[in-house]
């Protein structure tokens, strides 16, 4: 209990994470009481269109009439939810990769490390927009693609953090009482090894969103849902008149990236203080 | 040496052949009918289905369609666009100058600037110039290009009126000779300016924590300690160790210009490959975007190796490692 | 006049909210070609003492006191006069030796650039040779000298250090646990080496370790430090033989591994004390299984016990009849 008040009284005296954290806090609450923040139905077409931010209208409307404020607050549920689940799918698989490669260590490692070199080689972001080009380009679609394609990155971490901790006296112990070799993958090596994960999981929900925004941005979202990147685009064939349609979703998608950019930079400094005094 | 060399060889010709299999996979496996998809219709009409199903060999089994696609692409047959019904290799070799030239000007100036700015800000560890620079890259980090792109539309063209937003050159006076360089460069500005800005942090902040661990490092000490001027300490010794892992970076991004100037091609409308990927999309004319990503997967690969390789010259460390 | 008065120096890092009193009125002499070690546990201060004198320490730790070289004060030598002095009177072999080098640098040539700082004019050739012989006489092929850190073993990069620390024969050598990481053989074989090469060339050596067998075997005179602070000096041959302070008799019942230090002594059960906080006593009271009240109270100052010979305790062992 004291190291996690230590952990978290350091990690609060870092500038980046706490401004990480506030921002990523209103983000939260945002998309929560989006109901109540959003001072329109973010889907109901009005006959103001393209109308420039007014009282009615705080960020104004856009090309058919949509309040532009209220899809902005609608829009981070979106974003959230594609950041957090294709970063939590993409932390599993590379959790996994990684504590077994390390672990096992041998020819299991071998295959497993070449595997890692050739999805780490592969061009992730060309790849999703094949796929959903392909396959279609529901939320769902996106998630789990996203997620199947940035594990690598996790992998490489958990496989480090496998192999140093498989040389420390608890794992040996634990093997030397007969402990089987999966069950102290998870109860030992992952629980040890998974804090740089979180860390760099952080950084992958940036990665999501800005992916996310990008497939939208070029005609590949969901239809179904409001979602900044298409507020983006919708808002494009307007410019430079209409300037607001664009300018504000794509700060919405700024700082949103810019919170979990922060934390999750934040957290790898908590985890390797700098060194300025050795001895 | 020779080994590592055939190692990374090796995992470049496995990300090759990964890449040819999604390919092949993704397409075969999609919904529906692979004709469908290769003929861009939905109902194609007979003659048509006759037709790529004796191109591609639909009516054999899996693997031999594998092979065949192999043997394809051997000889360079990436497909027919079904737009335009030319080889996809033709129509993306048209692309690839105008994407290549606006990614090598870029990365030349983001490598440089970015790694002057990091080596200045690592020696002034705390200064003003540091931490606004260090402010900064964050932002840039975490903005998208398409939309800073379009903010620099807005700023520059629309409310200035100063430069061409749109296209490689000027369409109606279509100049000759020098003067259509010069008419190139001016509408290369504005996306080279929005390339620029959001790369040069990533250069700047991973030179500078470079330059930083290097003067932490202990033989840098041990040099202090002779009374070698810091100078000489710094540009002998802690550039050349701190620079070394920058190789690695600009190699990756060397490989992965030709994405990483898509997104810009598109808001800029600048005719390279990305341009071409977005029309593709609309258009849904696969063969294209299949041939556009397994161009890539090869042309990164190809890259990693040099990166590599140059590397391994660069560091005796491994250049003498078994 | 000695080779290195150390007078009063205390060394304190300022921290963003703290400040950590690392060094704290320290006094030291070296005569020429005399031996002294300086023995602690780690975060005792006697590395930070070394990189003080060598003035290498970060911009955040704080220098009083005076280090007299020939009577000029190190600290106050200006940055010209501070790069003369460096490496031709004192040089230093520091711990990490694997590290000592730019490991994308060949050794012959860093070893050439540095003899240049001092003496731009040799020509190549010449200074080649003078490395080479010194690779002989630490027992080194001359093939070192194109090869790059990492061809070479942790015992060979000791050496080369060595060498290079004494490429201009200083008055001075600071060894700062330059042997801990060899194994107890080559270990004794370079301290053997060490004092061999001391004799021929007038050198001076401070030596800093945890390991009193080291000091024992390989020095005059010995400093005692803990939490910053002295606790004893004198000859080693009176401090390792008779303590009078007792953390130096719990270091002496400790048997330190041969590969890195202890942070908890056996006889001496708990840890170093917090050095941000100014204790009102003696540092050592906390551990000291013979502290009295008085101890905790009142700071005891380095009294003398015979000639050379100080110890800083209100009640020094084998004394308890005048306590």
């Amino acid at each position: 209990m004291k190291k996690l008040k230590d952990f978290l009284k350091r990690a609060w005296s870092i500038p980046q994470m706490r401004i990480g954290l506030i921002l990523l806090a209103l983000l939260i609450l945002m998309a929560i009481f989006a109901p109540v923040l959003a001072p329109h139905d973010p889907y109901y077409l009005y006959d103001e269109r393209l109308h420039a931010p007014c009282a009615e209208f705080p960020l104004g409307t856009d090309g058919v009439g949509h309040c532009v404020l209220s899809q902005i607050i609608y829009g981070s549920r979106t974003s959230l939810t594609i950041g957090v689940i294709a970063a939590s799918i993409s932390a599993v698989i590379g959790t996994t990769v990684g504590g077994v490669a390390g672990f096992f260590g041998g020819k299991t490692d071998k295959v497993l490390n070449e595997v890692m070199n050739v999805f780490l080689m592969i061009p992730s972001f060309f790849l999703i927009l094949l796929i959903v080009a392909i396959y279609g380009s529901s939320m769902l679609n996106v998630m789990i693609i996203i997620g199947l394609t940035s594990w690598v990155g996790n992998a490489r971490l958990m496989r480090a953090q496998a192999i140093s901790l498989k040389q420390r006296t608890f794992i040996r112990s634990a093997e030397a009482m007969g402990e089987s070799k999966s069950s102290i993958l998870w109860k030992h090596i992952i629980p040890n090894g998974i804090f740089p994960i979180i860390a760099n999981t952080t950084m992958n929900i940036s990665g999501a969103i800005l992916s996310e925004a990008g497939l939208a941005f070029i005609g590949l979202g969901d239809p179904n849902i409001i979602s900044w990147g298409q507020i983006i685009d919708a808002g494009k064939k307007y410019l430079p008149k209409c300037w607001w349609i664009t300018s504000f979703s794509g700060l919405a998608v700024v700082f949103t990236v810019l919170a979990f950019y922060l934390i999750g930079d934040g957290l790898t400094k908590v985890l390797t203080p700098k060194m300025t005094q050795q001895k | 040496m020779k080994q590592y060399i055939w190692k990374r060889v090796l995992t470049g010709a496995l990300v090759v052949l990964f890449s040819v299999l999604f390919n092949f996979v993704l397409m075969r496996l999609a919904p529906g009918d692979p004709t469908r998809l290769l003929a861009g219709k939905e109902n194609p009409n007979p003659a048509t289905i006759l037709a790529l199903q004796e191109r591609y060999g639909l009516n054999k089994p899996i693997m031999v369609q594998f092979v065949l696609y192999i043997k394809q692409l051997l000889h360079g047959d990436f497909g027919f666009s079904y737009v335009s019904n030319r080889p996809v290799l033709t129509i993306i070799g048209e692309r690839f100058g105008a994407t290549i030239l606006l990614a090598v000007v870029g990365l030349i100036i983001e490598i440089t600037v970015g790694i002057l700015l990091g080596v200045h800000a690592a020696q002034h560890q705390g200064s003003k110039f540091d931490t606004i620079l260090n402010g900064i890259s964050y932002f840039f980090d975490s903005t998208p290009a398409f939309w800073l792109g379009l903010m620099i539309i807005l700023l520059f063209s629309s409310t200035l009126h100063l430069l061409p937003t749109s296209g490689m050159y000027n369409v109606r006076e279509n100049y000759q000779g020098f003067r259509r360089v010069l008419d190139v460069g001016y509408h290369m500005i504005l996306p080279t300016l929005t390339m620029v800005v959001l790369n040069i942090p990533y250069y700047f902040r991973i030179t500078r924590s470079s330059v930083m661990e290097t003067m932490n490092e202990d033989y840098i000490m041990t040099l202090r300690s002779t009374g070698m001027p810091e100078k000489q300490i710094f540009r002998k010794y802690v550039l050349r160790n701190a620079l070394l892992p920058i190789i690695t970076v600009v190699g990756i991004t060397m490989a992965y210009m030709i994405t990483g100037v898509a997104f810009i091609e598109i808001v800029f409308a600048w005719p390279g490959m990305g341009r071409l990927m977005l029309n593709s999309i609309t258009t849904r004319d696969y063969p294209v975007l299949s041939g556009i990503y397994l161009l890539l997967s090869i042309s990164v690969a190809v890259m990693m190796i040099v990166v590599d390789v140059v590397y391994a010259y660069a560091d005796p460390r491994i250049r003498y490692e078994d | 006049m000695s080779l290195l008065e150390v007078k009063d120096v205390s060394i304190t890092y300022q921290m963003p909210n703290k400040s950590v009193y690392a060094v704290q009125n320290v006094n030291l002499t070296l005569n020429e070609q005399e031996s002294v070690g300086i023995v602690g546990e780690s975060g005792s201060g006697k590395s930070t003492l070394a990189m003080g004198i060598l003035r290498l320490l970060p911009s955040n730790a704080k220098i009083t006191g005076e280090a007299l070289l020939h009577g000029e004060d190190i600290f106050k030598m200006s940055d010209k006069r501070l790069r003369e002095v460096r490496w031709v009177n004192m040089s230093v072999v520091f711990q990490k030796a694997m590290n000592a080098m730019s490991p994308v640098h060949k050794i012959g040539l860093q070893m050439l650039d540095i003899y240049k700082v001092h003496y731009p004019d040799t020509p190549d050739a010449e200074i080649k040779t003078k490395i080479i012989e010194l690779f002989k006489i630490v027992n080194l092929p001359p093939r070192v000298y194109d090869s790059y850190p990492h061809e070479l073993s942790g015992g060979m990069m000791q050496r080369v250090a060595i060498a290079l620390s004494l490429i201009f024969q200083p008055e001075m050598l600071i060894m700062d646990e330059a042997t801990t990481a060899l194994d107890v053989v080559t270990q004794s074989q370079i301290l053997d080496e060490i004092m061999d090469l001391e004799k021929n060339m007038n050198i001076a050596r401070i030596m800093i370790t945890h390991d009193v067998s080291v000091v024992a075997s390989t020095c005059k005179r010995v400093v005692v430090m803990y939490a910053g602070q002295m606790m004893e000096d004198g000859d080693v041959t009176d401090v390792l033989v008779k303590p009078k302070h007792p953390y130096t008799k719990g270091l002496l019942n400790s048997f330190p591994s041969f590969s890195g230090e202890k942070t908890e002594l056996r006889g001496i059960p708990g840890n170093l004390p917090d050095l941000s906080i100014l204790a009102k006593g003696c540092v050592f009271a906390d551990r000291c299984p013979y502290a009295k009240e008085k101890c905790f109270n009142e700071k005891p100052e380095l009294k003398t016990i015979a000639g050379n010979w100080h110890t800083a305790c209100h009640y020094p062992l084998g004394e308890e009849d005048n306590a």
